[in-house]
C-alpha cells in the first residue's frame, strides 16, 4: 500500500480505500442554495417603530403642555401676592424710620440682636408675611362675597318682584 | 407598506383622540371661567373690582377666619370647600362703554356642558342679570353671575362645590341688607 495516496492522492491507490471513498463520497458537501421549510420559517415581525415614535411624540407634547399650564398658572397667581405686599410694607416702613433716627446708639445695637436670632427672625418674618398675605386674601374674599351676595340678592329681588313673563327662570335644581 | 402604515397610525390616532376628548371633558367640568377678555375694560372704567382668589389664597384666607366670630365661622364653612373666587366688576361714567362682544368669550364658556342657567332677568332700569350653575350630577360644582347694565358689567365666578343654603345665610353680612334669599325649597315655591 502506497501511503502517499492518503496524503495527496498520488501513487497507487489501495482498492479498500477506493471502496471506502466511493461509499463515503455520497455524503460529500454539495453546494446548493439554502431552502428553509415553510413550517420552520420565523413569523414576520411587525415594525413597531412608527407606533412608538408617535406615542413618544404625544407623550412629550402632553408633558410640555402640562409644564406650560403649570408655569402659566404660577405666573397668574404671582401678581396677587405682589398686589398685597407693598401696601403692608408702606405701613411698616415709617415706624422703623422714626425709631432709628432719634436714637443712634440703639440703631447700632439692633443689628447684633438680629444676627443672634437670625433663624428665628427669618421664620417669624415668613410667618408675618404669610399672615399679611392671608389677611389680604381674607379682605379680598370678603369683597368677593359682598359682590356675590349683592348680585344674588338682586337676582332674588327681581325674580320675586318682576312679572312672570319677564323672567326666564330655568332652574334645574330641586 | 401602505396598509401597514395605516394600521400603525390608527392606534396612536385613537389614543390622541381619546386623550383630547378626556381633556376636553375635564376642561368642561372645570367651573373656572377665563375672564381675561374683560381686562381691557379697566382702562375705561371709573371703578374696577378685580378679585382673584385661587385655591392657595383661599386656604390662607380660611386660616385667618375666626371660629369664635359667628359671621366669620359661617363664611369659613361656606368657603372651606371652594377652590376659588373670581370677580371682575367695572363701573363706567358713560353709557355703552362695553359691547356684547366683550362678553362673548364668557357666554361661550357658560354655554359649555354642565353649565345651566338658573335665572335670567332682563330689566330696562337695572339691566340683565343671569345666574348659572355648574351641575356635577346632584352637586353644584360652580356658580357664575353675569350682571350687565348700561354703566356696569360684573362677572362673578365661584369655583368648587357651592352650598346655596350657606350662601343664602350670608345675606345681611358685609353691609348687604337682609332681603331674604330663601333656601332652595322656598325659592322653588316662590318661582312657581
Amino acid at each position: 500500500m502506497n501511503e502517499d495516496y492518503l496524503w495527496d492522492k498520488s501513487g497507487q491507490p489501495d482498492p479498500q480505500i477506493q471502496e471506502l471513498e466511493e461509499i463515503l463520497g455520497t455524503l460529500r458537501y454539495q453546494p446548493k442554495p439554502l431552502v428553509i421549510p415553510r413550517a420552520l420559517a420565523p413569523a414576520r415581525r411587525r415594525n413597531y417603530f412608527p407606533l412608538l415614535a408617535i406615542a413618544a411624540t404625544v407623550l412629550v407634547a402632553l408633558l410640555a403642555a402640562g409644564v406650560w399650564i403649570q408655569v402659566r398658572t404660577g405666573k397668574e397667581s404671582q401678581p396677587q401676592q405682589a398686589k398685597q405686599v407693598p401696601a403692608r410694607v408702606e405701613e411698616v416702613a415709617p415706624s422703623v424710620v422714626k425709631d432709628s433716627t432719634p436714637a443712634p446708639k440703639r440703631a447700632i445695637k439692633e443689628p447684633s440682636i438680629v444676627a443672634v436670632n437670625k433663624r428665628r427672625h427669618n421664620t417669624s418674618a415668613l410667618k408675618q408675611r404669610e399672615r399679611e398675605e392671608a389677611l389680604a386674601a381674607k379682605e379680598q374674599l370678603m369683597v368677593a362675597l359682598r359682590v356675590t351676595t349683592e348680585k344674588l340678592i338682586l337676582a332674588h329681588r327681581k325674580t320675586s318682584t318682576t312679572p312672570a313673563n319677564q323672567i326666564k327662570n330655568q332652574h334645574r335644581i330641586g | 407598506m401602505k396598509s401597514l402604515f395605516q394600521i400603525n397610525i390608527k392606534t396612536p390616532l385613537l389614543v390622541v383622540l381619546l386623550i383630547a376628548a378626556t381633556a376636553l371633558v375635564a376642561r368642561a367640568q372645570d367651573s373656572r371661567l377665563q375672564m381675561s377678555s374683560l381686562d381691557h375694560l379697566a382702562a375705561k372704567a371709573s371703578q374696577t373690582v378685580d378679585v382673584n382668589i385661587d385655591e392657595r389664597l383661599m386656604r390662607l384666607a380660611v386660616k385667618v377666619l375666626s371660629d369664635k366670630d359667628a359671621d366669620e365661622k359661617e363664611v369659613k364653612q361656606l368657603v372651606s370647600n371652594l377652590k376659588g373666587i373670581y370677580v371682575k366688576s367695572f363701573e363706567f361714567d358713560l353709557d355703552n362703554q362695553y359691547t356684547a362682544a366683550d362678553l362673548d368669550s364668557i357666554r361661550t364658556q357658560l354655554r359649555g356642558p354642565g353649565w345651566s342657567r338658573l335665572v335670567n332677568v332682563t330689566s330696562r332700569k337695572e339691566g340683565n342679570l343671569e345666574v348659572y350653575l355648574l351641575l356635577n350630577g346632584e352637586t353644584i360644582g360652580g356658580l357664575a353671575v353675569v350682571h350687565t347694565d348700561d354703566r356696569e358689567l360684573t362677572v362673578v365666578n365661584l369655583v368648587g362645590p357651592v352650598d346655596l343654603d350657606k350662601l343664602a345665610k350670608l345675606e345681611g353680612q358685609f353691609g348687604v341688607p337682609e332681603l331674604g334669599i330663601e333656601n332652595k325649597p322656598k325659592a322653588k315655591n316662590d318661582e312657581k
